[in-house]
């Protein structure tokens, strides 16, 4: 006799096998038994009060240009086309891209920059939506990094180190804080659909390395199938699913009862948890629960599954379900030539709905405790790589200088952090370097960077290798 | 204060231990690990800037030092007297020792160690790692009888200590299973477990071993952890991740385990194949270990930071791999812990660097030289060496002629192209040779860029730098095509560097330099043909600079015979003195067009100008060079006129040449069918090894020149072994390295019983964990070394002992005696790995396709997983979700954990519910009874028969399902028919988006769809995912 079927209710109450996943650092707290790990590399909680619970990082790949969006240099205007003076480059190594160029012309940006806010802080016109925000914003313009190619760079500032094999940003995060909620994974990675690919991403960007598996960015993808696997063959409907996982929760207890062996029930807990993400993650991807107002802030493009916009949006719908790390990737900021354009076209994509992240977290109450950082991994060249012809010009890369924003999270609003000289080309005052970034960025969650550390290989690892020092001057 | 001190000092001695005071210490076992973990950060061997106080403590002539202070640290016997005492029992933050930033304050029993150290006279004995292993006696139990080899002796000597009875031995379903995915890392199938289980005779386990160790399944499995190790893909890794050919690499090392190639043999031939006295094809492949690590050709990089990378990475792997040390901290300092000192590192780094190579790979992504064809066979090899013989002969012959006494005129032969550059077009310049196309502006489209100025006849253009032209139909110029160029040129600078000529096509640096190639450089002209630089190519370079600010006539000839002394640069009609730059190319350039004056990424001809351009497709002799520049015949030597004679009259010559050309082609035909594969060789043009300030690539300390060596604290360097890879092989392997053979029967101890006899096993170092049982892995390193270096005898050793084959199951006593099971008085339970959890289900479903070896393939090719392609920047999902690695960089342990994500892997994956789907196909024919079916499905997955209360959860879960047969959702429509072919159309249907992979569907058929989720559910149950 096949038993009643259950209400989808009875199916999503829990079992007396339940209690084995609920457990304040969820997803990955039975797991650490699975690991080999010292008592060492056990997750340490929050070291001081946190003053963000969770970080949403709109990483801009490729290497958005300051001069275009958030470091004004009106000389580079005036200097337009003359050719960048030696005394400021002071032989500094450039890319083998525009390294060999016969000449170094400057470049002026093409829009205008404008004070916003009572702050009164400076923004292109092309990120007027985040500008009219300028009083909730820290800006940071003395960001510096150390490689100037894509692959390397981006790899140091999601995992800390050129080297691959490190765990990212959000692993660490997930490692030593935990989800706040048992039916999702703890840190998430959306990746836009609507930018130009110019430059790949890959997984390693939100790699566990050498943490346990379970702190390894879960991608959310646009479409029927959010996370890899979640949705079960076509003719298994969820009850179904229930009975195979009723009967796998037998077939595991008659194992556990026969091989005294505590691991069974951490598997079988990961297989309830499976099922309860399977209901939690359709749920916070479904987006059309969002009233018209809300839409309407992130912009037309919101409809668009995968877009930058959306993922804005699912971004929030996630941090408040109490994920701790959400991080966005959105491509296209390479602008070797045609900056003025491709530029314009990135900052349409994104501007508008960065900006109503910020809002729409605010509205919510959520700002306080997140923190939203948008950046890329490096910035751009004062010169222009190739030509400049009348309306057109590009920049290489530039890691010794470059822009990006933070806000909510116990950062100061309407503040801008460091100095570049004149040209754009050297820092003079406040250096950051992405070191420092995460080092602020864990003591806004509550972290000592000396002390989230892991063993591995007989080495003591953290984000933040052997230095970093957190900017206490963009703190509220 | 000091007499208070001594008596705080005595009470705190007492209250800490707790225990007899004077029980005596084990400096490795309790004080080295605080030591190195608390102290040597600052203390410790690292001699710059990161040694505090100079204070020393891992060397007890350091640690009894009068310091600067008038303290001495370490007072053997006087704890009193011992400045380190004071300062870890001093409770003021100033003073207490280690410092409160280091966050690892010391327990008071590790104080209490560190007192009785002292004590007890603060002996220091050698690190164990560090010194040879030595067999130890086996030891005699009590349970002698139940040994059945020498290891099971020792492990009970542990076990009883710690109050453990051994266990019954495993049922046989159990052990084979266990056994099976021990050796091939599959489990049996159920006509193997009831052959086994009905085998009366004696031998029949020790029989299934000797036949699970025959299985090429076998090589297929150990193969897997050295994939790991050695970071193994299909791919380069960095962005744009291009395909690597590196599978006959991982092929070679599946039937090194297959064929037992001794240990020895394994880690030399891979270190150093290519140095051992005439290698066959196999040994040479060997050595790709060294080249498959990650290599870039992202545009704008620089190729010495990742020359300095791949070499780092070498370094790294191999230490790893072949001692279990960690070399890779020494790169920007001493290492902390461990006696390798930077300059150290750098003698291994001069080992690994000894090649000449570029740093980056082709953004064309050939094979990076040094490479070697890979032929099919070694017969392939064989004929090679001959045709190679046959042109050495061949260019011997032509040398051996005589040059005779004949003249013949002297004609410049007509250009095939000619651009006088005295006005432009708008598109270019056009050729004054009838009916040949123009020359196209390059890069800039406008000349603006491009000046015309007077030249040596009429106008001439000048260039910016960054603009030129293209010759886009002067193409196929190979190494085995004369060609000749002449042109009027003037510096207008002194040139760092600058491109007049090239056929590289599109170029983002030296990596993808390939073709013909006029450059300046430092002012020097430098004429090469490249297949890629440096190492495949020929190329050489005028002595003298060129003069700024004044015309000369370049020509430069080639003569198509793919040596250096085909090369050839005149200068205004007369050869000048050059030297070789490289000499070795023999794989073709890739076929671009001529371009002059710039090229992409690259310096141009800046300021430069250029006059009466005249191309060639043959090589002018230097006499017709002479003539053309216009100097008389009769003024030549009659040297060159004989020269000429004899390369444009001679038949003795033309024959000889013609042989030469053959011999070449025919080399080339036989060479051009096999493809090319990188290999380490050794080169005397590698670049000398200095010590790197702080690791940094571009800041070597020239005043620290590093030769190749080994870390020789370590272990001691025999004078008489060579100073290269094939030495640094022999000293891993001389029985009285302290690592080699540890290591090794480390790993093979993990791949029988799960992890190893050290856990920390990919570091045996100071910061590693101290072995479980240090004299049985000692005795095994002894046993290792003296049987040969025998992988599969020593496996055999391991699966045939009493303790493999005891049950897994522990009582509660034992349990919480030896929760992690470190005595081994139980069996070995293990977790499978993503290999083997989705292998299983392949086998299971009849599916796999079982062939050893050749190229990677995607999942649905229901290979074995080791032949999943492994795309390093998109490694396969659901094995990375199972815990394996993306093969980037060494891995030498995998962690073990349990995620959801892996159940929606088992449940929902494409490739499992296929295996459930064909496996209940297949256990649906075996009997019309379910409950048989089940039990069958069970059988398959988990080896063993279920237990009553399992069967009756599967046939429950078959009941109800089989009564709700499954819903489907509604079909959807059929794709409306495609339109009609528009060719105008194309660009709007690419960009339509792929449509989303359809799900995995179960069978409609209500009693197979419920035997499909009855597998479904075995498959994820623990029963599958363990081996116990």
């Amino acid at each position: 006799m096949p038993t009643p079927a259950r209400s989808y209710d009875d199916l999503m109450r829990p079992t007396r096998r339940h209690f084995l996943g609920a457990s304040a650092l969820g997803l990955g707290a039975l797991a650490m038994r699975a690991i080999n790990g010292e008592a060492a590399s056990l997750p340490k909680g929050t070291h001081f009060p946190a003053k963000a619970k969770r970080v949403i990082y709109l990483f801009q790949a490729g290497g958005p240009s300051q001069f275009e969006t958030l470091d004004p240099k009106p000389l580079l205007r005036e200097r337009h086309t003359q050719p960048l003076p030696d005394s400021v480059r002071q032989g500094q190594r450039l890319t083998g891209m525009s390294g060999y160029q016969a000449s170094f012309p400057l470049a002026g940006s093409f829009t205008e920059f404008r004070k916003y806010g009572k702050s009164g802080v400076e923004y292109s016109d092309l990120l007027s939506h985040v500008g009219a925000l300028a009083d909730d914003v820290c800006v940071i313009r003395s960001m510096h990094t150390e490689a100037i190619n894509h692959d390397p760079a981006i790899t140091f500032f999601c995992t800390g180190n050129q080297v691959a094999g490190r765990p990212s940003m959000g692993a660490w995060a997930s490692y030593g804080l935990g989800s706040m909620n048992d039916n999702l994974p703890s840190f998430i990675v959306l990746v836009s659909q609507d930018a130009q690919k110019d430059q790949p991403l890959y997984s390693r960007l939100w790699s566990a390395g050498f943490l346990p598996s379970e702190h390894q960015g879960v991608q959310f993808k646009a479409g029927k199938e959010p996370v890899l696997f979640l949705t079960n063959p076509e003719g298994v409907s969820p009850h179904a699913r229930r009975g195979m996982l009723d009967a796998l929760g037998k077939l595991n207890a008659d194992q556990r009862a026969a091989e005294r062996d505590p691991e069974v029930d951490a598997r079988l807990a990961q297989a309830e948890m499976s099922f309860r993400m399977q209901t939690s993650v359709p749920e916070v991807a479904d987006l059309s629960a969002e009233s018209p107002a809300t839409l309407a802030m992130y912009g037309e493009s919101v409809k668009t599954p995968g877009s930058f916009a959306a993922n804005c949006l699912q971004a929030r719908r996630l941090v408040e379900k109490g994920v701790r790390f959400v991080q966005l990737f959105h491509q296209g900021w390479d602008n070797h030539g045609g900056l003025p354009g491709a530029i314009k076209r990135q900052c349409l994509q994104t501007d508008q709905a960065s900006a109503a992240l910020i809002k729409d977290l605010k509205q919510r109450g959520l700002l306080e405790d997140t923190l939203v950082i948008w950046g890329g991994e490096f910035g751009r060249t004062a010169y222009s790589q190739g030509k400049i012809t009348k309306d057109s010009y590009g920049r290489d890369h530039h890691p010794r200088s470059f822009s990006l924003w933070m806000a909510g999270g116990g950062v100061k609003g309407g503040h801008v952090h460091g100095r570049t000289d004149e040209f754009g080309y050297n820092i003079v005052e406040d250096p950051v370097h992405v070191h420092d970034l995460h080092a602020t960025m864990q003591h806004l969650l509550g972290v000592d960077h000396e002390r989230q550390i892991f063993k591995f290989q007989g080495r003591y690892y953290r984000l933040t290798d052997v230095a970093g020092k957190v900017l206490k001057a963009v703190i509220a | 204060m000091k007499l208070f001190y001594v008596i705080y000092l005595l009470a705190a001695s007492v209250s800490l231990t707790g225990q007899a005071a004077d029980l005596p210490v084990d400096f490795n076992r309790e004080v080295r690990p605080i030591l190195s973990d608390r102290c040597y950060g600052c203390h410790g061997p690292d001699a710059h800037k990161g040694r505090k106080a100079g204070l020393r403590l891992d060397e007890p002539a350091g640690a009894s030092k009068k310091l600067k202070s008038g303290d001495i640290a370490v007072v053997a016997g006087d704890v009193s007297k011992s400045e380190l005492v004071r300062r870890i029992l001093s409770d003021d933050a100033e003073d207490i020792m280690p410092p409160p930033e280091l966050h690892r304050p010391l327990s008071a029993a590790d104080k209490d160690i560190l007192i009785r150290w002292i004590k007890q006279g603060a002996r220091y004995d050698p690190h164990w790692a560090f010194v040879s292993p030595a067999a130890h006696p086996v030891p005699r139990t009590p349970d002698d009888a139940w040994a059945s080899d020498p290891l099971d002796n020792f492990l009970r000597l542990s076990s009883r200590k710690a109050g453990l009875p051994f266990s019954p031995a495993a049922d046989r379903p159990t052990l084979l299973r266990r056994a099976s995915f021990a050796l091939t890392g599959m489990p049996p199938t159920p006509a193997e477990v009831a052959a086994f289980v009905a085998d009366p005779s004696p031998d029949a386990y020790v029989r299934r071993v000797d036949a699970l160790l025959a299985s090429p399944r076998f090589g297929e499995h150990l193969a897997v952890t050295w994939l790991d190790l050695s970071r193994f893909a299909d791919t380069w890794g960095y962005t744009g991740d291009k395909p690597m050919f590196a599978w006959p690499w991982r092929d070679w090392v599946i039937r090194s385990f297959n064929d037992n190639l001794p240990y020895d043999r394994f880690l030399t031939e891979q270190l150093a194949g290519d140095l051992l006295p005439d290698p066959a094809q196999a040994q040479l492949v060997a050595t790709a270990f060294s080249r498959i690590h990650r290599m870039t050709f992202e545009g704008g990089s620089i190729a010495e930071e990742f020359r300095q990378d791949g070499i780092h990475d070498r370094v790294s792997t191999a230490s790893y791999a072949f001692m279990g040390l960690t070399m890779e901290c020494a790169r920007c300092h001493d290492h902390k812990y461990d006696p390798i000192s930077q300059r150290d590192y750098f003698s291994m780094a001069a080992m690994f660097g000894d090649m000449d190579e570029n740093g980056l790979l082709s953004f064309h992504g050939e094979a990076p030289p040094p490479a070697i064809r890979l032929y099919p066979d070694e017969q392939g090899r064989t004929k090679e060496a001959r045709l190679q013989a046959a042109v050495r002969a061949a260019e011997q012959a032509v040398a051996d002629l005589p040059l005779v006494a004949a003249e013949s005129a002297v004609v410049v032969p007509a250009a095939l192209a000619h651009f006088p550059l005295e006005a432009f077009t708008k598109t270019g310049v056009d050729d004054a040779v009838a009916g040949r196309p123009a020359a196209h502006f390059e890069r800039h489209g406008s000349p603006d860029d491009l000046q015309l100025v007077d030249g040596v006849q009429g106008r001439a253009v000048k260039f910016d730098g960054d603009a030129g032209f293209i010759l886009k139909g002067f193409k196929q110029l190979g190494r085995l095509t004369p060609f000749s160029f002449s042109a009027f040129v003037r510096l207008g600078e002194r040139n760092a560097r600058a491109t007049l000529l090239h056929s590289a096509g599109f170029y983002t640096g030296d990596g993808d330099a390939s073709g013909v190639e006029l450059l300046l450089v430092q002012g020097r002209l430098r004429w090469s043909v490249i297949q890629l630089w440096p190492n495949d190519a020929v190329s050489v370079e005028t002595l003298a600079e060129m003069p700024v600010d004044a015309w000369r006539r370049v020509t430069v000839t080639y003569d198509g015979a793919s040596r250096a002394k085909g090369l050839r640069i005149y200068l205004d009609g007369k050869a000048v003195e050059i030297r070789v730059v490289r000499d070795s190319l023999s794989f073709n350039p890739r076929d671009n067009a001529l371009e002059i004056g710039s090229r992409s990424r690259d310096a141009g001809f800046r300021q430069g100008s250029m006059d009466e351009i005249r191309l060639w497709r043959s090589a002018l002799t230097a006499a017709e060079v002479a003539v053309l520049h216009g100097i008389a015949p009769e003024a030549l030597g009659s040297d060159l006129r004989r020269q000429h004679f004899r390369e444009r009259s001679d038949p003795a010559f033309a024959a000889a040449h013609a042989q030469l050309m053959k011999a070449h082609l025919t080399l080339a035909e036989h060479q051009q069918k096999a493809p090319a594969f990188s290999v380490m060789r050794h080169s005397p043009l590698a670049p000398k090894t200095y010590v790197l300030t702080r690791g940094e690539y571009d800041k070597p300390d020239l005043s620290k020149p590093c030769p190749p060596g080994a870390p020789e604290k370590v272990s001691a360097w025999d004078a008489s072994l060579p100073r290269d890879r094939l030495g640094l092989a022999r000293w891993l392997t001389d029985p009285r390295h302290p690592l080699a053979s540890r290591v090794a029967i480390n790993r093979l101890w993990a791949q029988a019983f799960g992890s190893g006899l050290i856990a920390s096993s990919e570091n045996l170092g100071m910061q590693g964990d101290l072995p479980v049982h240090p004299e049985l892995l000692d005795t095994l390193a002894v046993d290792f070394i003296r049987g040969g270096w025998d992988t599969k005898a020593m496996l055999r050793r391991f699966l045939l002992s009493a303790t493999f084959r005891q049950a897994s199951t522990p009582t509660a006593a034992g349990l919480a005696k030896d929760p992690a099971n470190q005595h081994l008085a139980r069996g070995p339970v293990l977790r499978l790995s993503a290999e083997m959890v989705r292998d299983q289900a392949l086998l299971a479903s009849g599916r796999l396709v079982e062939q050893v070896g050749g190229p990677s393939v995607q999942e649905s090719a229901s290979r074995r997983s080791v032949y999943t392609f492994r795309k390093r920047t998109a490694p396969p999902d659901s094995m990375l979700i199972f815990d394996a690695g993306s093969r980037e960089v060494c891995q030498p342990k995998r962690l073990n954990t349990n995620t959801p994500l892996q159940t929606l892997v088992l449940l929902n994956n494409p490739g499992f519910v296929e295996a459930a789907k064909q496996l209940a196909v297949r256990v649906s024919q075996t009997s019309p009874e379910p409950a048989e079916q089940i039990l069958a499905a069970f059988r398959h997955i988990c080896t063993r028969d279920p237990r009553p209360a399992e069967l009756a959860a599967l046939t429950e879960l078959y009941a109800t399902q089989q009564a709700t047969p499954p819903q489907f959702p509604p079909t959807p429509p059929p794709p409306a028919p495609a339109p009609p072919v528009d060719p105008k159309a194309k660009k709007v249907a690419a960009k339509a988006p792929a449509p989303e992979p359809s799900l995995p569907r179960l069978s409609a058929d209500p009693s197979l769809a419920a035997l499909t989720m009855v597998c479904s559910t075995i498959l994820a149950s623990d029963a599958a995912v363990t081996s116990r």
